[in-house]
């Protein structure tokens, strides 16, 4: 799976937690850049990506995300 | 005096660890009238254990003329209870309100909520004549403070469970009933099946303690709210947190 497919992906996770459809995220893309992304956020997307990519995170693993190029490393990783 | 123990949600892992500490040398003509719904194989090995001490019933309580069936069987053919405790609720489930399910959600009023306030009219007098009982809920340390966001459903039944335990303690203390709730964090059991690995792991995490509570952390607490030397306390939720939530 391309890059750009995961990213387009979990854009389409970010727009459904985050309620707004004109979201578009980047690699530099963190938690200051979108007002509501707080760490239950960061749960509820993580677990959201989990089931799109039918993969199991540890937390240890997605504690330390700076931003969503990391996730993407993360996930390119498992699928 | 025996005490006959009314324990609804009494498969739950909580439920069972309840009735062993309750009945682990109990004197003879202690009772529990255990409810179930479609699952009282749980309860076989605590009835092997100890033999005519355990009556289970298969009640549905999303089901209110259920409700009112058990409630009639209870009262018809069963001694009167001494203490209840209503553990029952469904599964809490991760929802942002966008997707709020209204019919689960009142399919969770009735089995937390409705019932207990009908399983209540029915025990109640008894209790109320013989100047003596114990009410215990379970309610939840989401309760206590800033609730966790996408928890509306569950938060809002549990709250409701607490509402009609302030007010049946006040009501009801003159009579020598008590009534109390325990509030306990994030709880390893079935009842998490519906909530994500990671979300138990960081609560786990994020406890002062370094993890989740158990049914053995939980059940010492509720004991002590049902016996005899807790007499004068009513009205209370006691928080079994491990530190995560404090009143």
């Amino acid at each position: 799976m391309t890059e750009q497919a995961i990213l387009e992906a979990v854009q389409e996770i970010f727009r459904d937690n985050f309620d707004d459809d004109t979201l578009v995220i980047t690699r530099d893309t963190c938690a200051d850049d979108i007002e509501d992304w707080d760490s239950l956020e960061q749960i509820n997307l993580l677990t959201a990506i989990e089931k799109k990519f039918s993969i199991k995170f540890k937390l240890a693993d997605v504690r330390n995300l700076k931003n969503v190029g990391d996730l993407l490393d993360l996930v390119g990783r498992m699928v | 005096m025996s005490n006959i123990y009314l324990i609804t949600g009494a498969t739950s892992d909580v439920g069972r660890t309840l009735i062993r500490r309750l009945l682990t040398g109990a004197p003879e003509g202690t009772l529990v009238l255990a409810q179930g719904c479609g699952d009282l194989d749980k309860l076989a090995s605590l009835c092997q254990e100890f033999p005519g001490m355990v009556r289970p019933f298969d009640v549905d309580l999303s089901d209110p003329y259920k409700v009112d069936t058990f409630c009639q069987l209870l009262t018809q053919t069963c001694p009167a209870p001494t203490h209840f405790v209503h553990l029952p609720a469904l599964p809490v489930i991760n929802t942002k309100f966008k997707a709020f399910d209204e019919v689960r959600f009142a399919a969770d009023m009735e089995i937390q909520v409705h019932s207990a306030v009908k399983l209540c009219k029915a025990i109640l007098p008894a209790m109320t004549k013989a100047r003596f009982g114990r009410l215990l809920f379970i309610q939840t340390s989401y309760t206590i403070g800033c609730p966790p966001k996408n928890t509306a459903a569950y938060v809002m039944a549990k709250s409701a469970l607490g509402g009609l335990v302030k007010s049946l303690a006040v009501e009801y203390a003159r009579f020598g009933v008590t009534v109390n709730c325990v509030a306990p964090s994030m709880m390893e059991t079935h009842f998490l099946k519906d909530t994500p690995d990671l979300i138990v792991q960081a609560a786990a995490a994020d406890n002062p303690m370094g993890r989740n509570a158990t049914p053995e952390d939980v059940v010492p607490a509720m004991a002590f709210l049902l016996s005899e030397e807790a007499r004068f306390i009513t009205g209370v939720t006691l928080p079994v947190t491990g530190g995560s939530a404090i009143v």
